[in-house]
């Protein structure tokens, strides 16, 4: 049993793998500046605040859950951020214990209402992304947030490496931005694989019940996850500002919508209890190149939605038919053995009276 | 002793449920009346002068009806146990498609009233294929409602998009104002439209078979395919109807604002979900009442044009809006361990 769910695992996303590949060389073919360093730089750079965002809603959905308020509350931390650098302190350390003490702090909110007073997490987040997104509207009125200090950007333009790139004069390198993804990657795959956690987590996201009688605290879990994904939006805010450079407290309004798509077509399950970093990672890289696709290959902007839609339901379409099949061999196998018992019982029965 | 008394006290409880069943009202939605008029009466006590005004009235019940059909479209889909995320787009989506057809016969020289008979038709035509395609993928494919109407929802918002480039179709006969704007002897039309929707779902979910099934499906699906019912079809059609009512909010909203863009009725997508558990439904399915969620889209009403008489900032309604949400949901918490633990000494008494 174990055995077949390990390939069906290496299959789906072995398969997401696949199509993430078929459809970069399909893009390549219509337009050569796909794969030159530039522009995959720039896609990673444009996305990471969704990747790192992507691992926490991975932990989220992984338990079942869903959390409508990743938005909000990543447009909180922002203008925290923004507010703290340009009123009190620009250290940069200073800046990211701000930023995801912020997170933390609304996670831990969602995660009491939700694990403690068992509302259902997208009520409890529907609520909280009302309540969050409000206190920042009211307080900024909507305005922007400009003068981050010069010590900030500087730091945001930091580079690792430095090579030259076709059709640009100046060298560049792998934004600093992208080693806080490998981090937030890093650290939720080690979590997931290696520590009671992570195995804690997938086993309340397969069944709440059973896992809650092999003495798994769900209720503690669920409130881990929450402060943890919590963690990750308020690095990835403070990433944020170092990549925009400026606070826009209206940026990310329809943004959680866009995260769930990328986590769901990296295989994760909103049912819970299946899911992995590398097919997160996958998923979202998928759900970029097609966004970057489309623009490099001129097809108007109306189109990306349509495209978008189309692919998230084909996908998913696919992996439920192909979880269908599997299953209907697996009964028939089921079938087969309860007769063959059923016959060797019957027949153990006829010598029994026999003798 | 004690038994007697706890005997009596349920009789009494009986009683009072045997006099409310004949509308159909329980306990819960009961509370939720109590709470809309408590809202009310005091709205009116602060101030008399402005809440009360006529002009006040009216101009709400010209806002709630497009709210309150949408609401109601997700109710039906969350008694399932799932949710439909796609309703504001397969609204707007539907108005758009009718306005497309509707301003250029209105510009070929067509008379007002073809062409607005042909846009209603367009529009309603097309709010059924939405559903059906969100049927078809829910309910014949098997993927999980939440994603597939997230899918949907991006696929028709591209599709209104591709049609409109972006901007706002208008110029409709002034004919089709009528469903928007107008009145029937002083009721406004769109809430004559809401009260048929109310009406129709209500014989339809709670007054017919279909719509046992569907509570049923909402409680277990496996067991409601166990015991015979075709939860395919069933479902499919609850989506095709959910449809149906995008396609009246659309119809309403084009109307109201005198021109079809797809981003209208955005921000009622998740306050229907907030209607809809406000009222009652259950968000994980099998229990949830029509009156439900029509009393709380008033009580919801009420609140947000109350506090913007009061001059309270926008945003701040929102986070009183999310504080209600939640505070409910934690009554409701506490109320169910009361219940449990009445249970549980019940049972130690009876032992």
């Amino acid at each position: 049993m174990n055995r077949i769910l390990t390939t069906i695992r290496k299959s789906k996303e072995m398969n997401i793998l696949l199509v993430l590949i078929v459809i970069s060389i399909i893009i390549s073919i219509f337009n050569g500046s796909f794969l030159t360093m530039g522009n995959l730089l720039d896609v990673v750079k444009s996305n990471i605040v969704l990747a790192i965002m992507s691992m926490g809603m991975l932990l989220v959905l992984l338990t079942g859950g869903i959390d409508v308020s990743i938005a909000s509350v990543i447009s909180a931390v922002t203008v925290v951020v923004g507010q703290f650098m340009v009123h009190v302190s620009s250290n940069i350390v200073l800046v990211f214990i701000v930023g995801v003490l912020a997170g933390s702090l609304m996670g831990l909110i969602n995660g009491l209402l939700i694990a403690k007073l068992k509302i259902p997490p997208i009520v409890a987040t529907l609520g909280t992304m009302s309540i969050i997104f409000g206190v920042v509207l009211y307080l900024t009125n909507g305005t922007w947030i400009t003068g981050i200090p010069q010590n900030f950007i500087d730091f945001g333009r930091v580079t690792i490496g430095k090579f030259n790139v076709a059709g640009s004069d100046q060298p560049t390198g792998i934004p600093i931005q992208f080693l806080f993804l490998v981090l937030a990657a890093a650290l939720t795959w080690f979590i997931l694989k290696y520590t009671v956690i992570g195995r804690g987590i997938y086993a309340i996201g397969g069944n709440k019940e059973s896992a809650e009688r092999i003495g798994i605290n769900s209720d503690n879990l669920t409130l881990f996850v929450y402060v943890y994904e919590g963690f990750l939006i308020g690095l990835a805010g403070v990433v944020h500002t170092s990549i925009m450079r400026q606070v826009d407290p209206n940026a990310f309004i329809g943004f959680e919508l866009q995260v769930i798509a990328a986590v769901v077509l990296g295989g994760a399950s909103v049912l819970g209890g299946y899911g992995s970093v590398f097919g997160t990672l996958v998923g979202v890289s998928l759900f970029c190149v097609i966004n970057n696709g489309l623009i490099l290959m001129h097809i108007p902007v109306y189109w990306q939605k349509i495209v978008v839609g189309v692919v998230l339901i084909t996908s998913i379409s696919v992996d439920v038919i192909q979880k269908r099949m599997q299953e209907k061999k697996n009964v028939r196998v089921d079938i087969d053995e309860n007769i063959q018992r059923f016959a060797r019982t019957s027949v153990s029965k006829e010598v029994k009276t026999q003798a | 002793m004690e038994q007697n008394t706890q005997q009596t006290v349920e009789n009494e409880k009986k009683g009072l449920r045997k006099l409310f069943g004949k509308f159909h009202l329980e306990t819960k939605e009961l509370v939720l009346l109590w709470i809309f008029l408590g809202i009310f009466i005091l709205m009116s006590i602060i101030s008399p002068g402005r809440f009360l005004s006529v002009y006040n009235l009216q101009s709400m019940a010209y806002q709630f009806p497009e709210f309150g059909i949408l609401a109601l479209s997700m109710m039906v889909i969350i008694v399932t146990g799932g949710i439909n995320l796609s309703i504001t787009y397969s609204a707007t989506l539907a108005s758009i498609l009718g306005a497309v057809v509707m301003v250029s016969m209105n510009k070929a020289g067509a008379p007002e009233l073809a062409s607005v008979l042909v846009g209603v038709f367009i529009i309603i035509v097309a709010s059924l294929v939405t559903g059906a395609v969100n049927g078809l993928i829910v309910a014949h494919i098997g993927i999980v409602p939440m994603l597939a109407t997230l899918g949907t929802m991006t696929l028709f918002e591209g599709i209104s998009l591709n049609i409109t480039k972006g901007g706002a179709i208008s110029g409709f006969p002034n004919m089709f104002q009528w469903f928007g704007n107008s009145s029937i002897i002083g009721i406004p039309v769109p809430l004559f439209i809401f009260v048929l929707v109310i009406i129709a779902t209500y014989f339809i979910l709670q007054r017919s078979t279909f719509g046992a099934k569907v509570y049923m499906i909402g409680c277990n699906p496996t067991a409601t395919r166990f015991s015979g019912i075709n939860v395919k079809k069933t479902l499919f059609l609850l989506y095709v109807y959910s449809g149906l009512l995008t396609g009246l909010a659309g119809l309403v909203m084009a109307s109201r604002y005198n021109s079809a863009k797809e981003s209208y009725g955005y921000t009622y997508l998740l306050q229907s979900v907030s209607a809809a558990v406000l009222g009652g439904t259950d968000i994980s399915g099998g229990f949830g009442k029509v009156f439900g969620t029509v009393i709380s889209v008033l009580i919801l009403q009420v609140i947000s044009s109350g506090l913007n008489i009061f001059g309270v900032n926008r945003f701040i309604t929102d986070v009183i809006m999310g504080m209600i949400l939640i505070l409910v949901l934690t009554i409701n918490f506490i109320n169910n361990k009361r219940e449990e633990k009445a249970l549980v000494t019940k049972k130690i008494v009876t032992a």
